[in-house]
């Protein structure tokens, strides 16, 4: 079977099992949702601070929330062992793992819907005339959050701890993800909002290598 | 052992040399006077940090694509040496950057990048010491640490493109720019006796990752004749019965 | 040499640093010889209960 073939199919049983459970979607919004509220009591968000702040503050909040949600990813599959059920089915390796991460980035992206102009009501940030472009942004980030993520979720299911191994693994390899997506963010929330193109550059960039790695490495995670 | 013992006064010899050096060699600073002679120490444990690190990455890829035991103890031996001499470095900068500067530190692109490359590394010591088997300890270390790898270009880049973009709260004069020749010959022993240094910690660690392979073996062997012996008593009082 | 405190605090980091961990390495092999000579023993000896 071809890989994106298997990668729907396994993508598809990752959307199943979210929709009959309904429990990472909600939790992960609402995780994300109390990080920023408990900003608010960090510093006074007044006008000009928010401007300053709100994008490194939202882009915290999604990668917190992220780091949580992308447990249960491979962690799950633990449970009934269907994890060897999964790695026997004559499907390569990258195609489990694209199917999980592209679950993951709906799973994020739609996080990422529902929390942004929540945030922006909260702060009182403007999205006029930039939607597109920040959720241009959105999904790079977010591609680069997952793509690590996933692979790391892989990894921490192999080990104890995981709930605290992954985020422990996966926050100190995402900070230029964190650095390019809060600055090209910022430069979308100023009174002449500008897409940033060495930043956005640089999010595709880290996302075709992170892809790339993790295309040439995943058979190594999946065998026993 | 003969080796052992005459590496082991070689590295005396240099730390020796090399401390005095620093001390009372090399010429007082213009501005900094006697603070500067941190960075004879702090500069080599840098190097060393480096090609520790890059050791990690070779033993990684060579890991997997061998899968010789060797590889995986070289791997973690270079993690903890590098992850020890990027201790140093973090340790000896502020101290460093104390009195000069008047600040213990700046969020400056160098100094943050190398303290995100030291969250990485610890992490991947952390890892190791959370998979039990050592099979796949091997292997997914190994996945980690090259990933971890490929990402430190990236931290040093976006750290870069960033801190240009805000001002600089201290300007990083170091003194490497216009070294004076008797600095510079300092600045080299000092090197060479904090690699040296740090090469036989690492072979001294790579050795203890080979016996602790080797006990792994044994244990297991152990604990299989142990129940091969259970099982046998079993069979036995039950045919008594 | 008013900032010599400075210099001597990071001296004695660097060796503290290092001397930490060999004497690590050192402990951690000593008890992990013992052990597999204990291992090595059970291994060879005569088992009593054949």
């Amino acid at each position: 079977m071809g890989t994106a073939r298997a990668a729907t199919i396994i993508l598809g049983k990752e959307l199943r099992t979210e929709l009959r459970a309904r429990e990472l979607l909600s939790t992960t919004i609402v995780f994300a949702l109390i990080v920023i509220v408990l900003f608010s009591f960090a510093f006074d968000p007044t006008a000009a601070e928010t401007r300053r702040y709100g994008p490194g503050l939202l882009w915290i909040a999604f990668l917190f929330a992220g780091s949580l949600m992308l447990n249960p990813s491979f962690a799950r599959e633990q449970a009934n062992d269907t994890w060897s059920a999964l790695r026997s089915a004559p499907v390569p390796g990258f195609a489990i793992l694209l199917g999980k991460m592209l679950a993951n980035l709906i799973f994020l992206l739609l996080t990422e819907i529902v929390l942004a102009p929540v945030f922006c009501v909260l702060y009182n940030i403007s999205l006029a005339g930039i939607v597109w472009r920040l959720a241009a942004v959105l999904a790079l980030g977010t591609l680069g959050i997952v793509a690590t993520g996933t692979v790391f979720s892989a990894i921490a299911a192999q080990a104890r701890m995981r709930e605290m191994l992954l985020p422990l693994l996966l926050l100190p390899i995402l900070t230029p993800v964190l650095i390019a997506a809060v600055e090209a963010t910022a430069g979308l929330m100023t009174d002449e909002p500008v897409l940033d193109r060495t930043w956005v550059t640089f999010l595709v960039g880290f996302d075709v290598v992170f892809i790339t790695a993790s295309w040439l490495l995943c058979d190594y995670l999946m065998e026993e | 052992m003969k080796w052992r013992i005459a590496c082991t006064m070689i590295a005396a010899a240099l730390m020796f040399s090399a401390g005095y050096a620093a001390l009372f060699v090399a010429p007082d600073e213009a501005t900094m006077h006697a603070v500067m002679r941190i960075f004879y120490m702090h500069l080599p444990s840098w190097i060393a940090m480096f090609l520790a690190l890059s050791l990690v990455f070779v033993a990684n890829v060579a890991y997997l694509v061998t899968r010789k035991v060797k590889w995986d103890c070289l791997g973690v031996a270079g993690a903890e040496v590098g992850v020890a001499c990027c201790t140093i470095g973090l340790i000896t900068g502020p101290l460093w950057a104390k009195p000069v500067w008047g600040i213990w530190w700046t969020w400056d692109a160098r100094l943050t990048s190398t303290f995100v490359l030291w969250l990485m590394y610890i992490a991947y010591l952390l890892l190791r010491g959370l998979v039990e088997e050592p099979g796949r300890k091997a292997v997914i270390s190994a996945v980690f640490g090259i990933f971890a790898f490929l990402d430190v270009p990236l931290v040093y880049l976006s750290n870069r493109l960033w801190r240009t973009q805000h001002p600089q709260p201290v300007i990083l004069g170091g003194p490497g720019s216009g070294l004076d020749p008797v600095m510079g010959k300092v600045l080299l022993l000092c090197v060479v006796a904090i690699c040296w240094v740090m090469a036989m910690a690492l072979v001294d660690r790579y050795r203890l990752e080979l016996l602790r392979h080797e006990a792994d073996g044994l244990r297991v062997e152990a604990d299989s004749l142990q129940s091969e012996a259970t099982n046998f008593n079993g069979i036995a009082a039950s045919k008594e019965l | 040499m008013e900032n010599f405190r400075f210099l001597f605090t990071a001296w004695m980091a660097v060796w503290a640093v290092f001397f930490v961990y060999e004497f690590s390495i050192a402990r951690r092999m000593s008890r992990l010889k013992s052990e597999m000579a204990e291992l090595k023993q059970r291994l060879h000896e005569p088992r009593t209960d054949r």
